[in-house]
């Protein structure tokens, strides 16, 4: 920006004119009207017609503007000064700023209000009629549910903030506004209810958001690197979610939420890796049930960490370890294979992961073929041709669909490329080899930490609580405590005899003066 | 990162872990080769003998609940007598470490690892407990938690798998037959749990250092029913002539036992990995309390970096002993002479203690006797 962008605007309509005309003029989407207020004062208005709602701005500022005054306000002219009765009395325009500081009018104008300057007043008038293009709220891709909530969130973040506060309606939830991004300004909303999360979380959360320094937070996988605990793991350390339902629920608990402006993912802290395995649903279905489906969640996991390799280990070092009819039927299976069973394995796990790749990106008219050609290839031809054996395929497979079990889909990832390593461990040491990786892979999980919560809490370090919403879920009647490892100031989820009125009024001595953050709210 | 005190189960977890290791593995032979027919005996009595140890040592180090070993023995015998002990003292818990890795090297390399050498099995595991002991006390404290599980279930399981074997006869009479070694085998596998001895560097970590001697209980009480359990079923199960040459009678219970519904046909290569997680905390804990220990000594702040300049020092130790026979006597007799060192070591220092009045106060300055 150039010098002139500093200071203040004077009422010098044409010298302001110029100014702006000056900053932003390049631009082709810049409108500048110029006409009379009240057939009297010049004055120009200034917006970019690509962020604008038009119809608003005809009918709820040109209109009143431009309009001859009425015998009342040529009255009211005589005792107020004009930009008193402009706000006052002319303009029906709920969010209606003055502003005199021209950075500011610059990132106003840019992010979608519409500028006006009048001749004789040295504040500029910013209303806020900004129209973006968005899609409608529909159901989330990513996260989609049998039983529960059908929306997600889109893009823009007035709507996903409005999402959470009609989900959550308490005098607590408090929404801060930040701006990062050195060019694309992009405004991140920290969430969290007042009386519930750990302040010293909070501030964390804000301390550690507004160190970032970026030119663009194009999405919220941009801030996920700059806030996350340790960079190197492949484990990922903050959750995200494009469900508001899941987002109130981990509001609830005690954590923080991250939404970014143009992102449709929230990010969650911290996490943990037991987040990781369950899903909204399992609190929707019977518990007994979605107990059982954590259970078959976890061995998915642990399939897709270790088969292979187990399977590995076992016919290249122990095979006595297996029975010896199985025994005897692998080495038949195995009899045309040329390769040693680390090399075959290795072959046809590198060959799956080349075809889910490419089974991702393909458009979904091809996306049918390749999978019956993977199939074919991958299942059959492979086998006849000598080139693996029918177990490995199976195996394989089984790892494969592991991976597609796990709820969290950057889980997931982490552990389908921990596989690899193990692989080989297990193909150089046998068992041996398995448990040094896993002693490695646990080690580094259990020394990571997410916003200073333990990565594997609840598990280690133990909480009585947590017992009930780990592997398997207690029915919610009996989940009466808020989760430990978030240290919520108030961890009791059922309400105290007296209601929620008096917790409400005793949170609300309580705050020290920390007001909503939340304009720019409504939509 | 912030540090957290430790909770008392995690001190538990973590003596758990230390006094279970490699040495399980020949472990019945020692009260077998002392008393025969009456090793549980034997066994009992060297965890009464030990605990009785480890208890002193306990007493002692919550008598100084800011200090850990170094600090408080300069505060009770003078700075540099003090000194040249826990030297002593860090150098013998680095030979721990060494011999742990040997011993387990040893065994995978006889029984699974075949054609590996056994400078890659050892290296493997020292460079794993080195990466590990890098960390903070209380990610090692997570660890042992984690790993406590993973330690004490596989062995009670095999112990209840092979009882189905056992021949009650073979433990009696629970006294013995041969009465004149009793002394030797109760030191012997009293000498096993020497690692427990960290207890005195733990308690400055803790929340509550005054609860130290309950955590001390408590875990002993775990691996002593647990030692017993084994060398009952050893017992039971091979009868004491037949221990008597085996060189690892607990690796042979596992041998014998199998799942039921015949899923794994057998469970010893299998129960040998698990067991790698017993041994890797073992060295962890070693290790991790040997660093802490020089970097004590020679007054160090930063000591991440003494985890890999003591690696190679360790590795060469390990191979010091040219074949199994003599590993193991070597073991033997360091193990005893280091548990001896340490147990009168202490007990001097806590009698010196004791009469000269001192205890440290809670912010680690002294504090004269009801004074």
């Amino acid at each position: 920006m150039t010098a002139g962008a500093n200071g203040v605007i004077s009422g010098q309509l044409e010298e302001t004119v110029a100014w702006f005309q000056e900053e932003l003029g390049q631009n082709d989407d810049l409108v500048c009207r110029r006409f009379q207020v009240m057939g009297r004062f010049p004055a120009a208005l200034f917006y970019f017609f690509s962020l604008i709602d038009q119809q608003l701005l005809n009918e709820d500022i040109l209109r009143p503007l431009m309009q001859p005054p009425s015998e009342d306000l040529k009255r009211l002219c005589e005792m107020k000064t004009l930009k008193q009765l402009l706000s006052e009395d002319v303009l029906p325009f709920g969010s209606l700023k003055f502003e005199q500081q021209k950075d500011k009018l610059i990132s106003f104008a840019m992010r979608g209000d519409t500028v006006l300057f009048v001749d004789g007043i040295d504040e500029a008038l910013v209303f806020s009629c900004r129209k973006v293009e968005k899609r409608n709220t529909d159901q989330p891709k990513t996260e989609s549910v049998i039983r529960g909530p059908r929306e997600g969130f889109i893009e823009l973040i007035e709507n996903n903030l409005s999402l959470l506060r009609y989900r959550l309606q308490s005098r607590n939830f408090r929404i801060k506004l930040l701006e990062i991004g050195q060019r694309t300004k992009t405004r991140v909303a920290v969430c969290f209810i007042e009386d519930i999360a750990n302040p010293e979380l909070v501030s964390d959360v804000i301390n550690r958001l507004s160190r970032v320094k970026i030119d663009g937070v194009v999405s919220s996988g941009y801030l996920e690197e700059h806030i996350e605990d340790n960079h190197w793991s492949p484990f990922p350390q903050v959750q995200y979610s494009e469900r508001p339902d899941k987002v109130v629920a981990s509001l609830l608990e005690g954590r923080v939420a991250i939404l970014a402006d143009g992102s449709p993912m929230a990010l969650l802290v911290p996490a943990v890796f037991s987040q990781f395995y369950q899903t909204v649903e399992d609190y929707s279905e019977r518990f007994l049930v979605v107990s059982a489906i954590r259970i078959a969640r976890l061995l998915a996991l642990l399939f897709s960490l270790i088969f292979p390799s187990l399977y590995v280990a076992i016919i290249s070092f122990n095979p006595e370890l297996i029975p010896t009819d199985f025994a005897v039927a692998v080495a038949g299976g195995r009899a045309g294979v040329p390769f040693p069973a680390v090399i075959e394995i290795l072959i046809m796990e590198v060959s799956m992961e080349v075809l889910r790749e490419a089974s991702i990106r393909l458009p979904v008219q091809i996306g049918g073929a390749l999978s019956i050609v993977g199939a074919i290839i991958i299942g059959q031809a492979a086998v006849s041709a000598g080139f693996a054996s029918p177990i490995t395929v199976v195996i394989v497979a089984l790892a494969t669909i592991g991976s597609f079990a796990t709820p969290a889909y950057n889980a997931a990832l982490a552990l389908r490329l921990l596989r690899f390593p193990i692989i080989i461990l297990a193909g150089t040491f046998g068992l041996f080899g398995i448990v040094v990786g896993l002693i490695f892979i646990v080690n580094h999980m259990l020394s990571l930490r997410s916003f200073g919560v333990p990565y594997l809490s609840p598990f280690v370090p133990p909480s009585s609580g947590a017992v009930r919403d780990m592997i398997l879920r207690a029915p919610v009647f009996l989940m009466k405590k808020r989760p430990e490892s978030w240290h919520p100031q108030d961890d009791s989820r059922i309400p105290q005899s007296g209601g929620g009125k008096d917790q409400a009024n005793e949170a609300a001595g309580r705050q020290d003066g920390t007001a909503a953050g939340g304009e720019g709210n409504g939509s | 990162m912030k540090q957290v005190p430790l909770t008392k189960p995690q001190v538990i977890a973590i003596l758990i872990n230390s006094i279970i290791g490699a040495g399980i593995l020949p472990m019945p032979l020692f009260p077998v080769r002392a008393a025969g027919h009456g090793a549980p005996l034997v066994t009992v009595l060297a965890f009464v003998f030990a605990y009785a140890a480890l208890a002193c040592m306990a007493l002692l180090s919550s008598r100084f609940p800011k200090d850990n070993f170094v600090t408080l023995s300069e505060k009770v015998i003078g700075k540099w007598p003090a000194r040249f002990f826990t030297f002593v003292f860090a150098c013998y818990l680095g030979m721990l470490t060494a011999f742990t890795s040997r011993e387990f090297g040893e065994v995978v390399i006889t029984t699974v690892l075949k054609s590996t050498p056994l400078e890659v099995t050892v290296i493997l595991m020292l460079v794993l407990g080195a990466v590990a002991a890098r960390s903070d006390i209380n990610t090692f404290a997570y660890m042992h938690m984690f790993y406590v599980p993973f330690v004490v279930i596989p062995a009670w399981l095999i112990v209840f798998l092979s009882l189905k074997n056992a021949e009650p006869l073979n433990l009696l009479p629970i006294w013995g037959n041969e009465s004149e070694s009793w002394l030797a085998g109760i030191i012997a596998v009293a000498s096993l749990t020497q690692a427990s001895f960290i207890i005195t560097l733990v308690v400055p970590y803790m929340q509550q250092p005054e609860k130290a001697l309950r955590t001390v209980s408590i875990s002993m009480l775990v691996t002593g029913t647990l030692y017993v359990a084994i060398v009952v079923a050893c017992v039971g199960v091979f009868g004491p002539e037949e221990i008597k040459v085996l060189l690892w009678p607990t690796l042979e219970l596992g041998k014998i036992t199998s799942l039921p519904a015949n899923v794994l046909e057998r469970l010893d290569a299998a129960f040998l990995a698990l067991w790698l997680t017993s041994v890797f905390t073992n060295i962890l804990s070693t290790y991790f309390f040997t660093v802490n220990a020089f970097a004590n000594v020679f007054r160090l702040k930063d000591y991440r970096f003494l985890t890999m300049f003591l690696l190679p020092f360790v590795f060469v130790l390990a191979m010091q002993p040219r074949s199994i026979v003599q590993m193991y006597t070597k073991i033997y007799v360091i193990g005893r002479i280091g548990y001896l060192y340490m147990v009168s070591y202490t007990v001097i220092v806590f009698l010196i203690a004791i009469m000269r009045g001192i205890r440290g106060r809670k912010d680690g300055q002294l504090l004269p006797e009801n004074g």
